[in-house]
């Protein structure tokens, strides 16, 4: 299974939406998605990622890519986050820098 | 054992994962330990075929065992790429894990995930061969 990605803009807010797995051979497309939003300036990123199954270390470095692209007043929410994903989250302390919710708003 | 070969490239992964993940279910692990030891397996490939091959300019295959011993689910990885023992980068400490993602160097998570993820792992380099055995204990090990 690969990944699929959707992009849209909520107003200020960059809303994207991952499922499948997400691995180093398609982290890019989620990098490709930040890129693209990074362009529209949001105030807040919120990645819906309860279809996500599978996500490795690859992952991981889109996310400090966002934040770096961004700008560090640019939130970031993890929504929905599967048992396994959130523990992969939290062992990189992760937890630290972004906001892991169960759902949103 | 289960032996197979895959090409040295990032397309292979999800086809490592799908081994690893059939032999998980056929030790009967739990869904908790098989992603830990599904993680770690791709984690130390990712590697091997980024750092390994392709960084060298250079193309193979991973040679992939799976054997369910008495105590233990192991998963063996032979390749040919440049000699690389994944310890032998610097885990990320304490302090570099509390860092925000703003301050983070991209990079090191992957074998940190990895060796945290199993409850064995070992490396050799023998005759140009690396080596990389990850292992994850059996739920009969643990009583």
């Amino acid at each position: 299974m690969s990944l699929s990605t959707s992009v849209e803009m909520k107003g200020r807010e960059a809303w994207i939406t991952l499922a499948g797995e997400l691995d180093a051979a398609v982290a890019g497309e989620f990098r490709q998605a930040i890129e693209q939003v990074a362009e529209q300036k949001p105030e807040k990123l919120v990645l819906f990622v309860s279809g996500l199954q599978f996500m490795a270390s690859a992952g991981l470095r889109v996310l400090v890519f966002a934040k770096q692209q961004m700008g560090r007043e640019v939130s970031i929410y993890v929504v929905g986050a599967s048992g396994p994903v959130l523990n992969t989250l939290q062992m990189s302390g992760f937890d630290q820098s972004v906001y892991l919710q169960e759902s949103y708003p | 054992m289960a032996r197979h070969s895959i090409p040295a490239n990032l397309a292979a992964l999800a086809t490592v994962r799908q081994l690893v993940t059939q032999a998980c279910r056929e030790a009967g692990l739990d869904d908790a330990a098989s992603y830990r030891l599904i993680l770690a397996v791709d984690e130390i490939a990712t590697n091997i075929i980024t750092h390994g091959y392709q960084e060298q300019g250079s193309s193979g295959d991973i040679a992939i065992a799976i054997e369910a011993g008495e105590q233990y689910l192991s998963v063996v990885l032979e390749d040919t790429g440049i000699a690389y023992d994944p310890r032998a980068q610097g885990m990320p400490t304490a302090e570099d894990l509390d860092k925000p993602l703003s301050d983070r160097e991209i990079g090191g998570l992957g074998v940190f995930l990895a060796l945290q993820g199993v409850d064995r792992f070992d490396y050799q380099h023998h005759d140009k061969v690396n080596r990389n055995t990850l292992a994850v204990k059996l739920p009969q090990a643990k009583r």
